[in-house]
């Protein structure tokens, strides 16, 4: 009897012990530098992380079924001609101040994104061809474009379009970013530039949306704190200092998930993969039959696994497996194949005519110039693709620069080869890649077809029809050999088996704070 | 320690700040990249959206013009706004330059104890083991680069002896581990420099005078010989900020410490013009004001020196 006593007991703690609890602190680490946090102002998606717990959206998004599902706004309705979006507001909604949400705050948030004055590196540029926001009454507000755009909800529903306190942005001016006040399940505290951010429970909160799964915060407290190098990132959550870290080193994986106290959730980004930019604009790579060439020559799978640990899949085209309007039938471009790509180099009349490995043609060698940036394991890429390609018999010149400098350089066409990768949770994303005015147009693409393509996308709203768009995108952008895609991005988060319920929302980056507990072991 | 010789050393002084500001301002002038389009490329801002952020940032008037702006408004102590952060940079600098002050005053300390250590122990056991082991120590301090010895060391005393927290702030256990990583880094210039000095004055005829006098041997070492070593260890010290505040830089970003050197990469990587600028003055004053306060305590620990001044 008092075996079976005892047995009862120790059953009962171990269950009470495991279970989660409301309550508690973790900390949070992130891996940006001391960097501006304010959401209409900056651009990091590294902000996104603690403030997607602070502000509230007027939208959001369902990661499962890509449907937009109610926020600040209970319903809305977009125009025939899809330039006017009216919403509905939540009543009852107040910001962390006492400050009531209603359609003039969302007027007031709109504005100062759009001002001028603020100089908003991102926010500003989400709302696409924005004219303004009219107030119909307290609680119905209208957002008027002067043509159609797809992402709108999109972008209404990130971090960057939050709503935030009209009052507190006034009080705090341009020291408002060590402030912010929203409307979300966690109060903004203390933020102590580059040490630490500190979040507390909204106990008020009870407005979230229907992809939050408790109504207010489980946790107390999360304490958000920098890791800056790769290297200490891992052994801080080893240590203890840290429950939560993104961004862990793939080669560290493998270590952590042997451990019974820690897990790692890898999550795949919506976006455009990492991809080798082919500049069609400089010789020899005017010749498709020179980039079709390079794409046979690449063994991706022994990049992803050598670099990667198999940790992010191997991408076949621009977008990324999990973005909407992702076609899976780029996988039939380009299969490993060397000597398919000898036997192109050859028809396109590089041979190796003095023996010295090196294929030449008129006397010039077949040597490529690659811009490297030291980020995102740009030159451990660059390094394999460099050895894959001298099989091939084609000479690499890499050099790793700053971003600014890669701007200057690839926007002048002063490269063979460049990579790069975006995350974003629109196909959209492949007009700023793609369509000949872009940014980073670094394969100089200049195709009418592929503009249309690429502009009726991003107006027309009917989903079939963008994907029919999107896919053709894709196929032209392979057809074409002007990228060699690497891998899919995927966010590598180490997790200590305390923290329980641990999700992101479609984005991939943003974790849903509200639903976090910690079962006490 | 006449006036005219702190004023003229004030007066040089002003002029390095002025030197430093404006080559701060010339060499990033001349770094390849565009501040305005590294800001926006990636926002899918519009070209002619990227051109009127240039314009607004005053990026599009002539050099000159900017210049002059700059050292009207440096003048008026206004170090501008962050181009990425858009927070004033005097305050975002001041905000940093708290813990880095803190490391780099605990590595001096520690690098200071342990070079003047080290040399001193080589000197008076000159050409024995004792001497090769404490060279070796220091030579080992000189040439390991502190993101290096700093892994190594989160590795042995936080992730396996547990004694130091790996990463972060919050109180003198947070300090230990990266002061001791800079400051064994700057131990090894130091303590070769007091090495020579001591073995030098351990055979002058006011230290032979001393022993003959009968003076015990410890006395002398600590009174006359360690006297006369201070005041060049202060001076390699004094020298070395320059190297401790660049040494910071690595140290921050391997202990996650937040400090002026994590904001300079930062603004450096983004072409944030203001905040590199704030930095790098901000840096030179203190590296004037550490060198003029050495000189002056330099002068009065070794009476040559002022009475060759006035």
């Amino acid at each position: 009897m008092r075996r079976v006593l005892l047995l009862g007991i120790i059953v009962f703690l171990l269950l009470a012990g495991c279970a989660p609890r409301p309550g508690g602190r973790i900390v949070y680490g992130l891996t940006l530098a001391p960097s501006g946090i304010d959401p209409h102002v900056n651009a990091s998606s590294e902000l996104g992380i603690p403030l997607t717990s602070v502000y509230d959206t007027l939208v959001y998004q369902d990661p499962e079924t890509g449907e937009f599902v109610p926020g600040l706004a209970e319903r809305w309705e977009v125009s025939d001609d899809g330039t006017v979006y009216t919403f509905y507001l939540k009543k009852g909604v107040k910001f962390h101040d006492g400050t009531p949400f209603n359609a003039e705050a969302v007027r007031f948030n709109l504005d100062r994104i759009t001002s001028p004055d603020l100089a908003s590196q991102k926010a500003r540029f989400m709302l696409g061809p924005y004219e303004r926001t009219e107030v119909v009454d307290e609680y119905t507000v209208r957002i008027v474009l002067s043509e159609p755009f797809a992402p709108l909800l999109d972008s209404l529903s990130q971090v960057y379009l939050a709503m935030a306190s009209p009052t507190a942005v006034e009080k705090w001016g341009d020291e408002y970013q060590l402030h912010q006040v929203g409307t979300g399940p966690f109060v903004f505290v203390e933020y102590v530039p580059g040490d630490h951010l500190l979040l507390r429970r909204n106990p008020d909160y009870s407005w979230g949306p229907p992809v939050y799964q408790h109504k207010t915060a489980q946790l107390d407290e999360v304490e958000f704190r920098f890791f800056t190098d790769p290297a200490t990132r891992s052994p801080a959550l080893e240590t203890g200092e840290a429950d939560v870290m993104g961004e862990i080193p793939p080669q560290d994986v493998a270590r952590l998930e042997a451990s019974p106290d820690f897990r790692v959730e890898a999550v795949a980004l919506p976006g455009a993969s990492l991809m080798m930019f082919m500049n069609t604009g400089r010789a020899p790579l005017d010749d498709i039959r020179v980039r079709q060439a390079l794409l046979y020559g690449t063994d991706r799978a022994a990049i992803v696994s050598t670099i990667f640990k198999d940790t992010s899949p191997v991408a076949y085209g621009p977008l990324t497996a999990v973005t909407f309007g992702y076609d899976p039938t780029v996988q039939q471009y380009y299969p490993h194949d060397p000597e398919r790509a000898a036997a192109l180099l050859d028809e396109a009349g590089w041979v190796d005519t003095d023996g010295d490995g090196i294929r030449d043609r008129d006397g010039e060698p077949l040597v490529l110039d690659m811009v490297l940036m030291s980020w995102g394991y740009m030159p451990e890429i660059g390094q394999l693709l460099a050895a894959q390609w001298a099989d091939l018999g084609v000479g690499v010149e890499s050099r790793v620069v700053s971003y600014p400098e890669a701007l200057e350089i690839a926007g002048n066409g002063g490269h063979h080869l460049i990579p790069f990768t975006l995350s974003g949770s629109d196909p959209d994303i492949l007009r700023k890649f793609f369509h000949s005015q872009a940014f980073f147009n670094w394969s100089k693409v200049e195709d009418a077809e592929l503009d249309g393509w690429l502009e009726e996308g991003a107006r027309v709203s009917d989903k079939d029809q963008r994907v029919e768009l999107y896919s053709q995108v894709q196929h032209r952008v392979m057809e074409e050999a002007l990228v060699v895609p690497i891998r899919d991005y995927v966010n590598l988060n180490g997790v200590s088996e305390r923290v329980q319920g641990l999700r992101f929302d479609g984005r991939g980056w943003f974790p849903w704070l509200i639903d976090v507990t910690l079962a006490e072991r | 320690m006449g006036v005219g010789y702190v004023g003229r050393r004030l007066l040089s002084a002003v002029f390095v700040l002025w030197l430093a500001a404006s080559l701060a301002f010339f060499a990033l002038k001349l770094t390849p990249g565009d501040p305005a389009e590294a800001l926006l490329a990636a926002s899918g801002a519009t070209p002619e959206e990227v051109a009127e952020r240039r314009a607004q940032l005053g990026l599009d008037d002539p050099l000159w013009l900017q210049y002059v702006r700059y050292l009207t408004d440096l003048a008026r102590g206004d170090l501008g706004q962050s181009w990425l952060h858009g927070r004033p940079v005097g305050r975002m600098v001041l905000e940093q330059l708290g813990p880095t002050v803190e490391l780099a005053v605990a590595a001096t300390g520690v690098g200071m104890a342990l070079g003047i250590g080290l040399g001193t122990l080589a000197a008076v056991r000159r050409r024995t083991w004792v001497d090769t082991a404490a060279t070796a120590v220091a030579v080992v301090g000189l040439s390991t680069p502190t993101y290096w010895s700093g892994l190594l060391a989160i590795l042995f005393f936080s992730l396996h002896l547990r004694w130091f927290p790996a990463t972060g702030e919050g109180g003198l256990r947070h300090l230990v581990l990266p002061a001791a990583v800079l400051g064994f880094a700057l131990a090894g210039s130091i303590a070769r420099l007091v090495r020579a000095r001591v073995a030098e004055v351990l055979g002058s005829p006011f230290v032979l005078a001393a022993r003959a006098r009968g003076l015990p041997g410890r006395h002398v070492l600590f009174v006359h010989v360690l006297k006369a070593a201070a005041g060049p260890a202060l001076a390699v010290t004094a020298l070395q900020f320059g190297f401790l505040l660049g040494g910071a830089v690595v140290t921050e970003t391997v202990f996650a410490r937040r400090g002026l050197g994590r904001l300079a990469v930062e603004a450096i990587l983004w072409r944030d013009l203001p905040v590199v600028r704030g930095v790098v003055l901000v840096g030179a004053l203190a590296y004037v004001g550490v060198n003029l306060l050495a000189d002056l305590l330099h002068a009065w620990l070794d009476p040559r020196l002022r009475e060759g001044a006035s």
